[in-house]
Formats: C-alpha cells, sequence, structure tokens
C-alpha cells in the first residue's frame, strides 16, 4: 500500500492530465502532454542521459566533498573552541550570502580554466552548512559520562573520536547528510543556471537551452530527469542511514 | 593498608559551588564502604575526586592510577552500538590488552553478572537490571583493586535491587576489591558495607561501622542490620525508622 497508493495517484494525473491537455487544446509550447514528454525523453535519450551525467558527477563531488570538509571541521570545531569562535562568524557569512550572488564571482575566480571545478564549488557551498552544524550538533550531545568512562579507560583524543563520538554523532550526521545531499543539487542546478552557455552541459542548462528554443517537451523531460535524481539520492541516503542504525538506534524501533 | 585516601581535600566546581570541604577520609584495601547522605552532599564528587576525574581545590588525594580502577555510574551508560560483549571489553581493548587477554577477561566477567548467554545481544534488547549488570562487568573486566560505584542500582525496581546487592556482596567476597559505594538508600548501605560514611554539607559527618553478625544468612532479619540502619537515620537525622532511603 506505501508504494501503490502514490503510484495509482501519479499515474490517475498523469492519466488527467493526458486528457485535458487534448480535450482543452492546450499548445505545446505551454504544456505538453505526458506521451509526448516521454516521446523527447527516447528521441533525446542519449543526450539528456550524458546532461543528467553531468549534473551527477557535480552533485556528488559537491555532495562528498561538503561531507568531508563538514565533518573535519565539526571536530576541529569540538577540539578547540578559538578556532570555533574565530571562524564561525565567516562559515555564517558563507551560509546566509545568497549563492546566487557569489557564483559569478566564483565562475570568474576559478570557471575560467575550469568551470567543472567551479560547479562543484558553487554545489559545495550550499551543502556544506547543514552537514557542518548536525555534525558539530551531534559531536556535542555524547553522553558527559561516556566521556568519563573514556578519561577513565585512558583514551588518547583519537580513540574517543572512533570510538566514542563518531559512532555517537552518525544519527545527526545522517541527517545533516540527508539535507545536504538535495542541497548539493539544488546547488549544482543553480550553478549551471548562472554559468549559462558553452562548456556547461548538465541537466539545468538543457532546461534553459530548450525553454529557450520552445521545446518544451525536452523541457520537461529533463525536469523529470532532475527530480528522479533528487529522488534517487535521497532513498540512497536514507538507505545508508538505515543500514547503519536499524540495529541500535530508538528512531528505528518499532 | 590504605587502597585509597583523601587528605583535607576540597573540590570547588567552576561554577564556583564548593563541593567537598575539608574531607579527609581512608578506604582500607579489601574493604567495603557506603557513602551515605541527602541528594546534593556531596557524596558523588567524592566518588569522582578518588577516580581522578575532579581535581582537589585544596588538599590531596592518595589515589591509584585510572587504570586500577572500577568505576559504576549512576546509569548504565554502555554505548547503544556495542554489543554487550563489545561494551565490556571496551576500556580493556583502549588499554591495548591482546585479544586472548580479552576474550579471557570477557568470559570471566559475563560469568561473575551472570550474562554469559547475553554477550551478543545490543542493549536496547536489555531490561534496567541487565544493563546495570553489564555495566559492573564492564568495571570487573579491568579487574581493578579498586571499584567505585556511584548509586548504580538506585534506578531499579527493589527486587532487582535486592537481587543485584547480594550479588555485588558474592562478587566483592570472591574478588577481595576495594569497593566505595555512594547511595542514598540506609537500607543499601547497611546491607552491603562493612562500614558506612554518613555525608552532609559536602563534609563527612559520622563514620559507623556496621556489625556483620548474622551474616551467613538472611541479614535483612537480623538485628545487627536493624541496628545499622537505626544508627544510619539517627546520623541523618531521620529518627529511628530503617525504613528510610526512598
Amino acid at each position: 500500500m506505501r508504494y501503490l497508493l502514490p503510484f495509482l495517484l501519479g499515474l490517475a494525473l498523469l492519466t488527467l492530465w493526458e486528457i485535458w491537455v487534448g480535450l482543452a487544446g492546450v499548445p505545446v509550447f505551454v504544456l505538453p502532454a505526458p506521451s509526448l514528454i516521454l516521446a523527447a525523453l527516447v528521441d533525446n535519450f542519449t543526450a539528456l542521459m550524458a546532461a543528467l551525467w553531468v549534473t551527477v558527477k557535480v552533485t556528488l563531488l559537491a555532495f562528498v566533498w561538503a561531507v568531508a570538509t563538514a565533518v573535519s571541521l565539526a571536530i576541529v570545531f569540538t577540539r578547540a573552541r578559538l578556532i570555533e569562535m574565530a571562524l564561525y562568524p565567516y562559515v555564517i557569512t558563507l551560509q546566509v550570502t545568497p549563492v546566487v550572488a557569489i557564483a559569478p564571482l566564483i565562475l570568474i575566480w576559478v570557471g575560467f580554466d575550469n568551470l567543472s571545478r567551479a560547479l562543484v564549488i558553487i554545489a559545495w557551498i550550499v551543502a556544506f552548512f547543514p552537514m557542518l552544524t548536525n555534525t558539530v550538533q551531534g559531536l556535542r550531545s555524547v553522553d558527559p559520562q561516556l566521556h568519563d568512562l573514556m578519561t577513565l579507560s585512558g583514551a588518547s583524543w583519537w580513540q574517543r573520536l572512533i570510538y566514542l563520538e563518531l559512532p555517537a554523532a552518525l544519527p545527526a550526521m545522517l541527517t545533516g547528510a540527508k539535507i545536504s545531499g538535495g542541497l548539493a543539487l539544488i546547488g549544482a542546478v543553480v550553478a549551471e543556471f548562472v554559468a549559462g552557455s558553452g562548456t556547461s552541459t548538465g541537466l539545468a542548462w538543457r532546461i534553459i537551452e530548450t525553454g529557450n528554443r520552445l521545446e518544451i517537451a525536452t523541457m520537461f523531460a529533463s525536469l523529470a530527469l532532475l527530480s528522479a535524481l533528487g529522488i534517487f539520492l535521497f532513498y540512497l541516503l536514507s538507505f545508508c542511514e538505515w543500514l547503519l542504525l536499524h540495529r541500535w538506534h530508538e528512531s528505528f524501533r518499532r | 593498608m590504605s587502597a585509597l585516601a583523601l587528605n583535607a581535600a576540597s573540590l570547588r566546581y567552576d561554577n564556583g559551588f564548593t563541593a567537598l570541604k575539608n574531607v579527609t577520609a581512608q578506604f582500607i584495601s579489601g574493604s567495603f564502604t557506603a557513602l551515605v547522605g541527602p541528594s546534593g552532599c556531596g557524596k558523588s564528587s567524592l566518588l569522582r575526586l578518588l577516580a581522578g576525574l575532579e581535581q582537589p581545590f585544596i588538599g590531596s588525594v592518595t589515589g591509584l592510577a585510572q587504570s586500577q580502577i572500577g568505576f559504576v555510574f549512576q546509569e548504565p551508560t554502555l554505548l547503544a552500538w556495542r554489543s554487550v560483549a563489545d561494551n565490556i571489553t571496551l576500556p580493556l581493548q583502549i588499554e591495548g590488552h591482546s585479544p586472548n587477554e580479552i576474550a579471557a577477561r570477557l568470559d570471566e566477567a559475563l560469568a561473575l553478572v551472570g550474562l554469559t548467554d547475553f554477550a551478543d545481544a545490543l542493549p536496547r534488547q536489555l531490561s534496567g537490571g541487565m544493563k546495570m549488570r553489564v555495566s559492573l562487568a564492564r568495571a570487573l573486566a579491568k579487574r581493578p583493586p579498586v571499584l567505585l560505584m556511584d548509586e548504580p542500582f538506585a534506578a531499579l525496581d527493589e527486587l532487582t535491587r535486592f537481587r543485584l546487592d547480594d550479588d555485588l556482596r558474592a562478587i566483592w567476597q570472591q574478588q577481595k576489591c576495594t569497593i566505595i559505594f555512594v547511595t542514598h538508600s540506609v537500607t543499601e548501605a547497611a546491607y552491603l558495607a562493612e562500614r558506612a560514611l554518613v555525608m552532609q554539607g559536602g563534609e563527612i559527618q559520622k563514620e559507623i561501622a556496621i556489625n556483620q553478625t548474622g551474616r551467613d544468612s538472611g541479614f535483612r532479619s537480623a538485628p545487627a542490620f536493624t541496628a545499622a540502619c537505626s544508627a544510619l537515620s539517627m546520623a541523618l537525622g531521620h529518627g529511628t525508622s530503617p525504613g528510610g532511603g526512598a
């Protein structure tokens, strides 16, 4: 039922859409019928898959970098209060400044030699912050008595991190990762929009390009692929969460 | 020979609160001492001082290395993602013992607390009493000469607590370690210990030796037990009822 119900609803909506577009005579350049979108997907399959692959690469690279840098910085923050005090305002500045506003600068600085690196940096900026705050929160929430236990066992800071802090922070980190995964995709799309024409050939660029040419069915096909990518990322990360937590964490207790 | 001692030690926390004032006490090797007193009297602080988890503001602590100390917290304090066996062996793993040594000590500790069949269980599959046993086994696996226990059974129901009290007495007699046991229960102190230190306002108010006559069977109905309860209640200012200790 959990899977069947949304599937049936989707099917019904698509059918209604197909019928309504036909009956009302909506022009194809305003809203193409689902069958036309599917046809556009099939016709442009190779080009769209290539575009999808470009966007996937940018998204995944940005996500992996966001996780690696955020976790590292979170560990530094929880170990050295002074560094946190010094850096935190700048981290917040980076977070609150709209990425669309910074993106042109990054494209100028980095994008001339290496556009895909600029795209990854832009997407990384968007994905970084939730991962950082969730990890810091998780590392800080470790039961003080468990810290006492590590002290009494003579644990080094490295053992404390591996045996206690990282596993204890894992649930919070995975929550952060789910948010960051979605944001990395948004960041990748924004980056491609801002980068505009030229060597950028991701799905977002396809959307702009097909929009300009009024190939609205292909535009919808690109959009559908972007959504599918977002959904895939979310479920992939949810699966990782289940894999790592279901044995012991309260959130998976039935 | 005294295993641990406090020499005119005071403890002040960072927020300015003085938890212990000029406390002097000695704990003889192999003895069982109960620290009794109302909440906030400094019992737990005294234990943390002995464990080296806090440093005295004035005075000194004659203690042991932390590797020589087994500490049992008020909560089971288990790592939820590690099995019973992995929780028990964590301190040994950190101290860098050999796998054979760790396995031997694990079997020994599991047998001592009666959890041999639950080695692979996760903490969330256990009852409150069993979790406390795991916590005790983790402390015992270090084979510590000194066992410090901070109200370990306070959160358990009375029947479970009685059973664990009995088990702890048996373990103490078998292992011949020094035990310092914090409790707010007069009856538990009288039942477990040979000596009770009554604390109030960060000071040791009174030292009461508990007559061990009648230990061989049913100590809870022995006159020595009733007398110890009365003496402890009097010292805490509760009159003579042996029912003290919520």
